[in-house]
C-alpha cells in the first residue's frame, strides 16, 4: 500500500469515506445543501418521466432549458447569449468546470489561479496538461485578489484567468472595480477568462458579484458557468451549464460530446422548472444561510479564530494556525474524535496548511452542535500542547 | 480588437479531426431516424414509481463518486449472470451514459500504457474521446469479412509490435458483429501471454441472437478486462444517460477520482430508475429479443429480395449494409437518417436501426 501523504481531492476522498462510519457525524465538509430539492421541480421531473423519458437530447442540451438559461443569466448576471449558439448544459458545474478548462488550455499553457481555490480545478489543469500560476490572497485582506499581483504573474506563456466569485474556500467576492481592472488587464495581455459564478445568488452585506463577461469588451473572451446544485439544493440531479462566445461555444459542445455526450433528459426538464418556476426556495434558502454563517462567525469570534470575512458563498476559510498542527490532522483530528467533517485547507492549496475550510450547509441545531464539537477539539488541541 | 489567444485556440480546434467527428444521437429524434445508438421503448410504471419513490425521499443530493452501492451490486450481479464475469460492487463505476464509460477508461486507463490499440472501424465516439487528449492510439486493420472486427492475427501483430492496451468492441457498433467463442479465448490467451490488457465494449450485448462470449467471462481473476456498456439499454433509459465500467479493481480508483473531477457523481434519478430496471430487465429484454429478432429476420429477407449486400452481424437491433453513395443519396431524399460508416471508419456502410421503419428504408433502397 502506498505511503505517500494523501494531498487534494484524494485527502478529501479519505475523510469522506471515514465520516461515513459515525452515524452522529456532522458534515461541514461537502458543499451539498441540506434542503432537498423544491417539490415543484420534483413533480416536474415525474411529469418528465412519463411524457419525455425517450426525447433526443443534443450534446449542448434541449433548447427550452438553454432559452430558460439565457434568460436566467440576463437577469441575473446581466450577460447577452444566444441559446441556439452560446449555451452548453453541462453534468453539473463540475462538468462544466473540467470542459471550460479544457476548452482553453493546451499543453503548458498558463492558467492564472488566485489561491485557494476549488482543488478540482488543479486537477482539471494537470488532465489538460496546463500549469498553473498561483496569485496568493491573504485573510488579512479578506482574500482579495490583487488585480496587480495577477499582472506581475503574467508571462508569454500564459492563456488564461480564473476567476472564481465567490470563491470557494475563501469566500471573497471580486469588487466591481477590481473586475473591471482584471478584465482590463486580461484584454490587454490577450487573456481568456474562465468565471466561475456557481455562487453568485449567496453574496452578503453590501458585496456585490459582478460577472466579467457583462462587462465591456468581456463576453467574447469569457467562459462563464454556473449550475442549479447550490441555489436550487439540486446536488444530485447534476445539472448546470457554460455561456460565452458562439465561436467558443462550438468547442465547448465537441468536448461536451466527447466527454459524456448529453444530460439526462429528467434533470433538464426538472432545470427548466427550477429557472422558469417559483422562485421563493431560493429566497428561503438564502436567508437560512444569511442566519446560518452568522452563527458560525459568532462561534469562531467566541474560539478566538481568525478567518477572512465571507463576503460570499456557502463556507468559511479559518486560520487554526495557533494550533501548530496542519489542517489535515486537524481535520483528522476533529472527524476520528468529535465526527466533525471539516475540510482541510491543505485540500485546496499547499499553502493553506493553516485552515480549515467549514459549510454551514446543516440545519441550524446540528450547526450549533458542529460548532460546540469543534470547539472541544480545538481546546484539546490546546491542551496538550501546553 | 480580435483576439491572437482565441484564434490560436480556434485553430487548434478546427484542425482536430477526431474531437470534430459527430456523435450519433442516444435516441431516435423521430420515426424516421434509423441513425442512433439507443432505441426508443416504453418506461415500465415501475421505473417511474421507484425514480419518483426517490426523488420524494430526498435522494436529490450529491451520492457516491462511483454511484449507488445496489447499483453497483445490481450491475456486477447482472454482468456476472449475463455475460459470465466475475465481478463485485467494487469492480463497477457507474458512468453519465456510454460516452463518459468510453472517456474515463480510455483517458485514466491508457494513462497505465504507452498506447492503445483500436480497429480501423469502431464507433466514432472513441475517436471523438481520444480527441480530448490523444493516447496515442494505434490502428488495427477491421475485416470487412467479419463484420468490420479487427481480426486475430491484428491484435496478435499489434501485441507483438509492443501495445499493451486494446480498445474493442464485441459486437462491432456498426455491424453488430461479434467475436466467436474461441476468438475470444484466443484474445485472452494474447492479452494475457503479453500482460496486455482491454477495454471491452460489450454495449450491444443484450441484443445479439444466441450466445455471447464476452472477454470478462475469461478474466477470472478481473486483472485485465474493462468491461464498459450501457447499463439495462432497451428500458426506455437511453435519454437518462446510466453506462458502466466494470474493471479491475486496482484500476477503480484513477477512474472514480477522475469521475468525481469531471462529473462528482451521475444523476440520482437516474440511477435509482436503473436499479429499478434491473429487476424487470431479464423479461423485459427478452421479449424486445424476441419481438426485434422478428422484424429482423424480415427485414434481412426483404434486403436479399432487394439485391442489397448486408454485412453480417449477431444483434437484433441494427443491420449493417454495404451502399453505394447512390443509394445512401436515396435515402437521404426518402427522409430516412441513417447511422454513415465513414464515421465509423468504414465509408461503404452504413448502419440502421432495426424498428418499424426500417422497412420503409429498404423499400427507398428497391
Amino acid at each position: 500500500m502506498s505511503k505517500k501523504k494523501k494531498t487534494g481531492t484524494s485527502l478529501l476522498y479519505q475523510l469522506i469515506g471515514e465520516a461515513r462510519g459515525y452515524d452522529d457525524v456532522i458534515i461541514m465538509g461537502r458543499g451539498d445543501p441540506d434542503f432537498d430539492t423544491p417539490p415543484h421541480i420534483v413533480a416536474a421531473a415525474k411529469e418528465a418521466m412519463i411524457h419525455h423519458h425517450n426525447d433526443y437530447t443534443p450534446p449542448q442540451g434541449l433548447l427550452p432549458l438553454r432559452q430558460a438559461i439565457a434568460e436566467r443569466v440576463k437577469r441575473v448576471n446581466n450577460i447577452d447569449v444566444d441559446p441556439d449558439t452560446e449555451v452548453v448544459v453541462t453534468n453539473g458545474g463540475q462538468e462544466a468546470l473540467f470542459l471550460m478548462v479544457l476548452a482553453v488550455t493546451s499543453p503548458d499553457d498558463e492558467m492564472i489561479v488566485p489561491e485557494p481555490n476549488y482543488n478540482t480545478y488543479a486537477d482539471s489543469l494537470a488532465f489538460a496538461g496546463g500549469v498553473k500560476i498561483e496569485v496568493q490572497t491573504y485573510a488579512e485582506t479578506d482574500f482579495r485578489a490583487d488585480p496587480q499581483d495577477v499582472r506581475a504573474a503574467i508571462t508569454d506563456k500564459t492563456r488564461s484567468l480564473l476567476l472564481v466569485s465567490p470563491n470557494n474556500p475563501a469566500a471573497s467576492v471580486i469588487a466591481p472595480a477590481d473586475m473591471r481592472e482584471m478584465l482590463d488587464i486580461a484584454i490587454e495581455q490577450d487573456l481568456m477568462i474562465l468565471a466561475d459564478d456557481i455562487y453568485d445568488l449567496f453574496v452578503y452585506d453590501d458585496f456585490q458579484h459582478v460577472s466579467p463577461a457583462s462587462l465591456p469588451g468581456g463576453k467574447e473572451r469569457t467562459l462563464t458557468l454556473n449550475a442549479l446544485s447550490k441555489a436550487y439544493s439540486m446536488t444530485g440531479w447534476r445539472l448546470g451549464w457554460i455561456v460565452g462566445p458562439a465561436d467558443l461555444m462550438a468547442r465547448v459542445t465537441e468536448l461536451k460530446a466527447a466527454v459524456s455526450g448529453g444530460a439526462s433528459v429528467i434533470s433538464q426538464h426538472a432545470g427548466i422548472a427550477a429557472l422558469t418556476g417559483p422562485q421563493d426556495a431560493v429566497d428561503m434558502m438564502a436567508e437560512a444561510y444569511r442566519r446560518r454563517r452568522r452563527m458560525v462567525l459568532d462561534a469562531l469570534d467566541e474560539m478566538g479564530m481568525q478567518y477572512g470575512m465571507p463576503q460570499g458563498g456557502q463556507f468559511v476559510f479559518a486560520d487554526i494556525g495557533f494550533t501548530g498542527l496542519d489542517s489535515a490532522e486537524v481535520a483528522q483530528r476533529m472527524l476520528t474524535e468529535q465526527h466533525v467533517l471539516a475540510y482541510p485547507g491543505s485540500a485546496f492549496s499547499k499553502d493553506r496548511k493553516d485552515y480549515l475550510r467549514m459549510t454551514f450547509l446543516q440545519p441550524e441545531d446540528q450547526l450549533l452542535e458542529g460548532l460546540e464539537r469543534m470547539k472541544v477539539a480545538m481546546d484539546n488541541i490546546m491542551a496538550e500542547k501546553k | 480588437m480580435a483576439s491572437h489567444t482565441k484564434s490560436v485556440i480556434l485553430a487548434q480546434h478546427r484542425a482536430n479531426d477526431d474531437l470534430n467527428t459527430p456523435l450519433l444521437p442516444q435516441v431516435a429524434r423521430a420515426d424516421s431516424d434509423l441513425e442512433a445508438d439507443g432505441m426508443r421503448a416504453p418506461l415500465d410504471e415501475r421505473i417511474i414509481a421507484a425514480a419518483s419513490a426517490a426523488l420524494e425521499d430526498g435522494q436529490t443530493h450529491y451520492v457516491d463518486v462511483p454511484g449507488i452501492g445496489p447499483l453497483r451490486d445490481a450491475v456486477a450481479e447482472y454482468l456476472n449472470g449475463a455475460v459470465g464475469a466475475h465481478y463485485r460492487a467494487g469492480n463497477v463505476v457507474i458512468t453519465a451514459g456510454l460516452q463518459e464509460a468510453r472517456f474515463l477508461s480510455i483517458q485514466m486507463i491508457g494513462e497505465q500504457y504507452d498506447s492503445i490499440a483500436l480497429p480501423a472501424v469502431v464507433h466514432p465516439g472513441v475517436r471523438k474521446a481520444l480527441g480530448v487528449r490523444s493516447r496515442n492510439p494505434k490502428t488495427m486493420p477491421a475485416d470487412p469479412a467479419q463484420g468490420y472486427l479487427a481480426p486475430l492475427d491484428a491484435i496478435a501483430q499489434a501485441a507483438a509490435d509492443g501495445c499493451r492496451l486494446f480498445y474493442l468492441e464485441s459486437p462491432s457498433r456498426l455491424s453488430g458483429a461479434a467475436y466467436a467463442a474461441d476468438e475470444v479465448a484466443a484474445i485472452s490467451q494474447i492479452v494475457a501471454d503479453k500482460d496486455a490488457a482491454v477495454i471491452w465494449d460489450q454495449g450491444l450485448a443484450p441484443w445479439v441472437e444466441g450466445a455471447y462470449a464476452s472477454l470478462a467471462a475469461l478474466d477470472s481473476d478481473c486483472a485485465r478486462t474493462a468491461a464498459i456498456g450501457e447499463a439495462y439499454s432497451g428500458m426506455g433509459l437511453a435519454s437518462w444517460f446510466v453506462g458502466y465500467i466494470a474493471a479491475p479493481e486496482a484500476w477503480v480508483p484513477a477512474m472514480q477520482s477522475q469521475k468525481q473531477i469531471m462529473a462528482i457523481c451521475t444523476s440520482t434519478a437516474s440511477q435509482y430508475a436503473a436499479l429499478e430496471a434491473d429487476q424487470l430487465y431479464t423479461e423485459a429484454r427478452a421479449r424486445q429479443l424476441s419481438r426485434l429478432g422478428g422484424l429482423r429476420a424480415d427485414l434481412l429477407s426483404a434486403a436479399g429480395q432487394a439485391g442489397l449486400s448486408v454485412v453480417g452481424g449477431e444483434t437484433v437491433n441494427v443491420i449493417a449494409l454495404r451502399l453505394s453513395e447512390d443509394n445512401a443519396n436515396k435515402l437521404r431524399r426518402a427522409g430516412i437518417d441513417f447511422a454513415a460508416g465513414r464515421l465509423f471508419g468504414a465509408p461503404d456502410v452504413i448502419r440502421l436501426n432495426v424498428n418499424r421503419s426500417t422497412a420503409a428504408a429498404l423499400s427507398a433502397l428497391s
